[in-house]
């Protein structure tokens, strides 16, 4: 994507008077860290980026904003929200509509088409992180990795991340403006992650997901990074009565977890942020994936895509499959 | 028989001459390393970095019960501590972080149950060689070998281990194990210093912190704050891998007719942390919760207890899922005041 046009666009975005602020990607302070960027003027739209290190899903924004009780005499800020998107973010902001949890007259969404991402872990551990800031680029057949002033050629096999490979819309499906052309589509791989845990017996199932659910420490980083776990009162901060229990055990961590997994069947738009955000390496990517799998065989529905859709676990017709319910 | 040398050969039985107590050291899991206890019979490596979730959890676990009770009788049991522990590898900035904690639980009220497990445990720690890319610990008044709060430190000098006592505790490790240790030879004073040199000029991060204690109360309502908060999530990423954090809620906690009343770490950068009864909330927004965050570490702590709430692990800045880099926000206030 030609860069300049990016922040051109985003400069002419932000310098609107009914808009309140740009949110795009800007080099984070070191390394290959990409932070979210809140611009507030057109000067500002200089520091955007669009590369392979974009991962992060800013559509979370629209829902964590703070509303505080204003002053007396003091008007609200009625004014938009404009939204960098990828592909998977743009379903999030089409979810968010068919949930009336935003309004479509409040937004701008400034549609990325994408190439795909770089894994950041992957990409850490085999091209370490600088401390000054590093980039990668895309190129016709994969990445550049520019770092130290040093570049180096990656396939894209090596570095895509895991939610990119399963990638079906790399376009935005929903977009105010949209910065360059579409990208090519490319035949998803096979979600492997989630056929392996599917191929276990229940023993082992169980004893996987144990594992995995132990090491939470329930700092709630999927959730708050979720775009679509956006409750104002949300069960597991609920005290009277306790759904979840404070104490951290597998117990416990399992019914956070899983209450949260089923809360977001046939809503997830698998944008995987919930796995890149785990300090502790909780694959919840497989957990939502396969939920989203069991909507897409048994009721041949996909969250995200229309705005119009009625919502998947709202809806009833007389006609839904149920020759699986026991 | 204060600096011995062990030859790395002799780990393994090092390792298995403490039997009795129990042993935490850093391990791999599938969330990466983490101080976790060793299974008898295992050797645990030292070749990692530092651990994603500090060894706090082995004086200061997630979870605690503090007593069981029943509902209708009159039974109230109280856990027992007094197993002994030897956490293997702490790295000088988490035994620093300990020091710098002990100094609240033992504040206005002796807190006993973290204070009985601190004096239950003996700290065997590994000076740094290879300081991680967001290590600032030169910075807040630590180094890679710093002793503090250790009561035996190990160097690794290739084909040993220096071990060097520092406290009684320490002193008693290393006469339990003589028979594996060789005395140090008079150059390994010079090849210790060479080390530690090397490892101090690894350290690339770093902030004057010199004017933040006293300059911060000034910037209350500056706007850097919005600015460093703007992107935040409000999740306890930060906090939970603190190895300084320390704050904790307490609840009861129900199962059918058994009760037990544990606490369980907390965080100020969640919105109920604050939230009173009434629905007021004096820290409303994640704005005011980052800049409490800063102000307790390095304003609040200060004025208690005259030292910086921050060790300089880099954690917070590793594991933040939007790049929110304390070492960032620090010069962003030295740059205001």
């Amino acid at each position: 994507m030609d860069l300049e046009k990016l922040r051109e666009t985003a400069a002419e975005v932000a310098a609107r008077e009914d808009v309140k602020y740009l949110i795009g990607w800007k080099k984070g302070t070191y390394g290959y860290r990409v932070a979210p960027g809140f611009i507030e003027d057109a000067d500002g739209a200089a520091e955007l980026i669009f590369s392979p290190l974009c991962t992060a899903n800013l559509a979370t924004y629209l829902t964590l904003v703070e509303k505080l009780p204003l002053p007396r005499g003091e008007e609200p800020d009625d004014r938009k929200t404009a939204l960098m998107v990828k592909g998977c973010d743009s379903r999030a902001v089409a979810q968010l509509l068919v949930e009336k949890g935003i309004d479509r007259e409040n937004v701008v969404v400034i549609g990325c088409p994408c190439p795909g991402m770089v894994d950041p872990e992957l990409l850490a551990e085999k091209y370490p992180e600088t401390e000054e800031p590093a980039e990668v680029k895309w190129t016709d057949d994969g990445f550049i990795v520019i770092r130290d002033g040093e570049e180096t050629s990656v396939s894209r096999d090596e570095l895509l991340a895991e939610k990119c490979r399963l990638c079906r819309y790399p376009n935005p499906v929903i977009s105010d403006i949209m910065l360059g052309e579409p990208v090519e589509t490319w035949e998803p791989a096979e979600d492997e992650g989630v056929n392996e845990v599917e191929n276990k017996d229940v023993d082992e199932r169980e004893a996987y997901w144990e594992e995995q659910f132990s090491n939470c420490v329930r700092c709630y980083s999927c959730r708050n990074v979720c775009p679509l776990c956006y409750c104002q009162d949300c069960i597991l901060d609920r005290l009277n009565p306790t759904w979840v229990n404070r104490s951290v055990n597998f117990s416990e961590n399992t019914a956070f977890n899983i209450a949260r997994a089923f809360h977001l069947a046939g809503r997830c738009i698998e944008c995987g942020e919930c796995e890149r955000v785990c300090p502790a390496n909780i694959p919840l990517g497989k957990l939502n994936r396969k939920l989203a799998r069991e909507v897409r065989d048994k009721y041949g529905f996909e969250p995200g895509l229309d705005p119009e859709a009625e919502p998947f676990q709202a809806s009833y017709k007389p006609d839904d499959p149920e020759d699986f319910i026991l | 028989m204060s600096a011995m040398l062990l030859n790395k050969e002799k780990w393994p039985d090092f390792v298995g001459r403490l039997t009795g107590k129990k042993l935490w050291a850093p391990q791999a899991g599938g969330d990466g390393m983490r101080f976790a206890p060793v299974a008898e019979g295992e050797v645990p490596a030292l070749d990692y970095g530092n651990t994603r979730v500090p060894p706090k959890q082995a004086v200061f676990p997630q979870t605690e019960t503090l007593f069981r009770f029943q509902v209708d009788g009159e039974k109230v049991e109280e856990p027992k501590l007094e197993e002994e522990a030897v956490l293997l590898g702490v790295r000088p900035c988490d035994a620093r972080a300990m020091v710098i904690v002990d100094k609240l639980f033992s504040w206005d009220e002796d807190d006993p149950y973290y204070l009985k497990r601190r004096e239950l445990v003996t700290l065997v720690g590994l000076a740094c060689t290879e300081p991680g890319l967001n290590c600032f610990c030169t910075s807040v008044g630590g180094g890679p070998a710093s002793t503090e709060g250790l009561d035996l430190v190990m160097i690794d000098l290739g084909e040993n281990y220096l071990l060097e006592a520092i406290t009684e505790k320490g002193q008693a490790l290393l006469a339990e194990t003589e028979d594996l240790l060789e005395e140090a030879k008079d150059d390994v004073a010079e090849q210790k210093e060479k080390i530690i040199n090397e490892s101090e000029q690894k350290i690339k991060r770093s902030v004057n912190t010199e004017d933040i204690p006293g300059g911060l109360p000034g910037l209350w309502e500056d706007p850097l704050w919005q600015r460093v908060s703007a992107s935040c999530l409000g999740c306890g990423t930060c906090t939970f891998l603190c190895p300084t954090c320390h704050c904790f809620d307490i609840q009861d906690e129900t199962e059918g007719f058994d009760s037990r009343r544990c606490r369980s770490w907390d965080s100020c950068m969640f919105a109920e942390y604050t939230l009173h009864t009434s629905g007021h909330n004096p820290r409303p927004s994640r704005r005011e919760r980052t800049r409490n965050r800063i102000n307790h570490k390095y304003n609040y702590y200060v004025d208690k207890f005259d030292v910086i709430a921050c060790v300089g692990c880099g954690r917070c800045i590793n594991l933040c899922p939007v790049n929110i880099d304390i070492v960032d926000i620090l010069k962003q206030v030295e740059e205001a005041l």
